[in-house]
C-alpha cells in the first residue's frame, strides 16, 4: 500500500487507468471460469438436467428435498467434518509444539531449516499417488500383511481396508502427513515475527515459559492461526483424492470415508449422469463452507 | 543446582532430537517405499519390506506397457498441462499483482480485498456448473479447460502482491517512463527480470498444483490418450494390475520423482514462499 500511495509524481495520475488493463485478464478469466460456473451450478441445482438429456426443466427445490431425505448426504457431510477435524487437531498440535521448540532461544535446536524442509516434502506430492500407495500397502496381498504374517505378529492376513476405523484412520493419517510440515512453516513464520522484547520484559516480570506461550505467543499468533484454520477447513470440505482412491471410490467400508465431493461425483457419474442432483450437493456444501469460513475470518479478525 | 538444571536441559534436547528424527522416518518411509519398490519385482516385494533397491525397474515398466498403460504418454500429457498452466499462472498473476501495487485506480481497494476473499471460497464445488459450461462450448476432453482457469489464481495474485510490495522501485518505473517505455514495456522489460525469484516460487507451486490435479482432470478429460498421470494412477488401482505390485510402484514413482527433484533444487524458495503467502498481511 504505502509505496504506491505516497509516491505521487506527475506521471502517476495520468497513467493510473493502466491498472484496469493489468487486472483485466484476471477479471475476465474469473468471470468465465470462476463466477459463471458458480452461477451455473446454482441454476442447474433447480433443474432435472442429465448428462444425456441436455437441458432439463425447472423442478424447484426437488433436488434439495431428495438430498436431505437421503441419509447418504448427511453421512457424507458428517464424514467430511470428522475426517477434517481429526486430522486438523494433531496437525496444528504438532506444528505448535515443533514451532515452539524450533524458535526457543533456550533449546537452540540445530538444523531447523533441514528438519522443516524434510517435513514439508509430502505436501507437494500427488495425493492420488499417495492414496494409491496406501491402498496397495494395506491390500490383502500387500506388503503390510506379508510383513506382519512373516514376522509372526498376526497369524492370517487381514482385510485392513474393510475395517471402518482403519480406513478412516488412514485417510486422517495421510492428510496429517501431507499437511503438518506446511503448518509448521506458517506458524514459525508467525512466531519469528513476534518481537523478542515482549518475551524479555515478560521474563523480567517472572513469567515462565508456559505463561509466555499462553499470554504472548498465542494471542499474537491469532491471525496466522485463523488463516491456517480457515484455509485448512476450506480444503478439508473439498477432500476427494485420498478417500476416493484409498478404497472403492464409494467410501467403503459402508460409506465410512464417503465425503462431500465424492457424493457429488457419484451423482455426476451415475448411469443417468444426474447433474442437477450433483449440483445440489455442490451448492449446499459451497454455502456451508463459505458461510463458516467467512464468518470465522471476519468475526475473529475484527477484534485485532 | 545449576549443574542439574543444565543436564536436564541436555536430556530434554536429546529427547527432542529423537522425536524429530522419528518424524523424519515417518515422513520419508512412504516415499522411500515407492522409490525402492519401483525397482523390485512383485515376488521380492511380497517377500518383505526392504530398504535396498533391486534390479527390476525395466521389467516393471514392461509389465505396465504390456497391460496397455502408456506411462510415457501420461507423463508427456501431464508435463504439457503443467507447463502451460505454470506459464499462464505466473505471467497473469504477476501482471494482476503489478497492476494492484503500482497503479491507483478506482476500485483498487475493493478488488484487492476481493482477491483475498477468493482464497477462502471453495470454488472446486462449482465443478458441475463448470463441466456443463465447458461441455456447451465444446471444451470438455480438451486441455484448455484444465489450463485456462489458472489465469485467475487468487492465491498466486496475493503472493505476487506481497512480493511486488517488497521489490517494486518506483524510481525505476519513472526512469522507464522518461525513456519513453510504455507501461506494459516497463512491466515486461524492467519489472519481470527483477521479479524472477518470486516468479520461480510461484511457478513451483503452480506446477505442483497442475501436476497433481486429479479431480478436475478426472471430470473433464475422457479419452484415454489424453489421460494425465493422476488419472493413470487411478487406472492402476484396477483389477488388471491388482497383484503387479512392482509395476504399480513404478507408476507411482514416476508421478512423484519429478516433484522431488524440483523440491531438492528449489526447497529454499518454497519454504520461504509459503511463509510469505500468509504472514505479511
Amino acid at each position: 500500500m504505502t509505496a504506491a500511495n505516497s509516491h505521487k509524481t506527475g506521471f502517476r495520475f495520468k497513467k493510473d487507468y493502466y491498472g484496469y488493463l493489468f487486472i483485466a485478464p484476471f477479471i475476465i478469466a474469473f468471470l468465465l471460469f470462476g463466477l459463471y460456473p458458480v452461477y451455473n451450478t446454482f441454476r442447474l441445482s433447480f433443474t432435472n438436467t442429465t448428462l444425456m438429456g441436455g437441458s432439463g426443466s425447472f423442478v424447484g427445490l426437488q433436488n434439495y428435498q431428495r438430498l436431505f431425505d437421503t441419509p447418504q448426504f448427511m453421512k457424507a457431510v458428517s464424514n467430511t467434518w470428522l475426517l477434517w477435524i481429526l486430522n486438523f487437531i494433531p496437525q496444528i498440535g504438532i506444528a505448535l509444539l515443533l514451532s515452539v521448540w524450533f524458535t526457543s532461544v533456550r533449546l537452540r535446536i540445530r538444523a531447523v531449516g533441514i528438519w522443516r524442509t524434510v517435513y514439508y516434502l509430502p505436501n507437494l506430492l500427488m495425493p492420488a499417488a499417495i492414496a494409491a500407495l496406501f491402498f496397495s500397502l494395506f491390500s490383502f496381498f500387500g506388503p503390510v500383511n506379508q510383513a506382519l504374517v512373516r514376522s509372526g505378529l498376526i497369524a492370517e492376513p487381514v482385510q485392513w481396508l474393510q475395517n471402518q476405523t482403519v480406513a478412516r484412520g488412514l485417510v486422517i493419517f495421510i492428510q496429517w502427513w501431507m499437511w503438518f510440515g506446511a503448518t509448521i512453516i506458517l506458524i514459525m513464520a508467525g512466531m519469528t515475527s513476534i518481537s523478542v522484547s515482549l518475551y524479555e520484559s515478560a521474563m523480567i516480570d517472572g513469567a515462565d515459559e508456559w505463561k509466555m506461550f499462553r499470554w504472548i505467543t498465542i494471542p499474537l499468533l491469532k491471525p496466522i492461526l485463523i488463516y491456517v484454520f480457515v484455509t485448512s477447513l476450506v480444503g478439508g470440505m473439498q477432500m476427494f483424492d485420498i478417500p476416493f482412491l484409498l478404497t472403492d471410490g464409494r467410501g467403503s467400508p459402508s460409506g465410512s470415508i464417503l465425503t462431500n465431493n465424492m457424493l457429488m461425483y457419484l451423482k455426476f457419474s451415475s448411469s443417468q449422469g444426474h447433474i442437477g442432483a450433483a449440483s445440489a450437493v455442490g451448492v449446499v456444501v459451497f454455502i456451508m463452507t463459505t458461510v463458516i469460513a467467512l464468518g470465522i475470518f471476519y468475526f475473529l479478525r475484527e477484534k485485532n | 543446582m545449576k549443574q542439574t538444571h543444565r543436564s536436564s536441559l541436555t536430556l530434554f534436547r536429546t529427547l527432542i532430537y529423537i522425536f524429530l528424527f522419528g518424524l523424519v522416518i515417518v515422513t520419508i518411509i512412504p516415499i522411500w517405499l515407492v522409490l525402492v519398490n519401483a525397482t523390485r519385482s512383485t515376488l521380492e516385494i511380497q517377500q518383505g519390506l526392504s530398504a535396498m533397491p533391486s534390479t527390476h525397474l525395466f521389467d516393471n515398466y514392461g509389465i505396465l506397457e504390456g497391460r496397455g498403460l502408456n506411462l510415457l504418454r501420461g507423463f508427456t500429457n501431464s508435463l504439457f498441462v503443467a507447463t502451460f498452466s505454470t506459464v499462464l499462472a505466473v505471467y497473469f498473476s504477476l501482471m494482476t499483482a503489478y497492476g494492484i501495487v503500482v497503479y491507483n485506480f478506482r476500485g483498487k481497494r475493493f478488488f484487492t480485498s476481493f482477491v483475498i476473499l477468493l482464497v477462502l471460497i471453495p470454488l472446486q464445488l462449482s465443478i458441475i456448473g463448470f463441466y456443463q459450461f465447458m461441455s456447451r462450448i465444446g471444451l470438455t476432453d480438451n486441455y484448455a479447460s484444465l489450463i485456462l482457469p489458472v489465469i485467475a489464481s487468487a492465491g498466486a495474485v496475493f503472493f505476487g502482491k506481497q512480493y511486488f510490495e517488497s521489490v517494486v522501485v518506483h524510481d525505476l518505473i519513472d526512469a522507464g517512463r522518461v525513456d519513453g517505455a510504455g507501461e506494459f514495456g516497463i512491466f515486461h522489460r524492467i519489472m519481470m527480470p527483477i521479479a524472477v525469484p518470486g516468479a520461480v516460487t510461484l511457478g513451483i507451486f503452480a506446477f505442483a498444483a497442475a501436476w497433481n490435479n486429479f479431480f478436475n482432470a478426472f471430470i473433464l478429460i475422457s479419452s484415454i490418450e489424453k489421460y494425465t498421470l493422476p488419472m493413470l494412477v487411478q487406472l492402476m488401482r484396477g483389477d488388471v494390475y491388482r497383484t503387479e505390485y512392482g509395476a504399480i510402484y513404478l507408476g507411482l514413482a514416476v508421478t512423484i520423482v519429478p516433484i522431488i527433484i524440483i523440491y531438492l533444487i528449489f526447497s529454499r524458495y518454497i519454504v520461504n514462499g509459503i511463509a510469505m503467502g500468509a504472514v505479511k498481511e
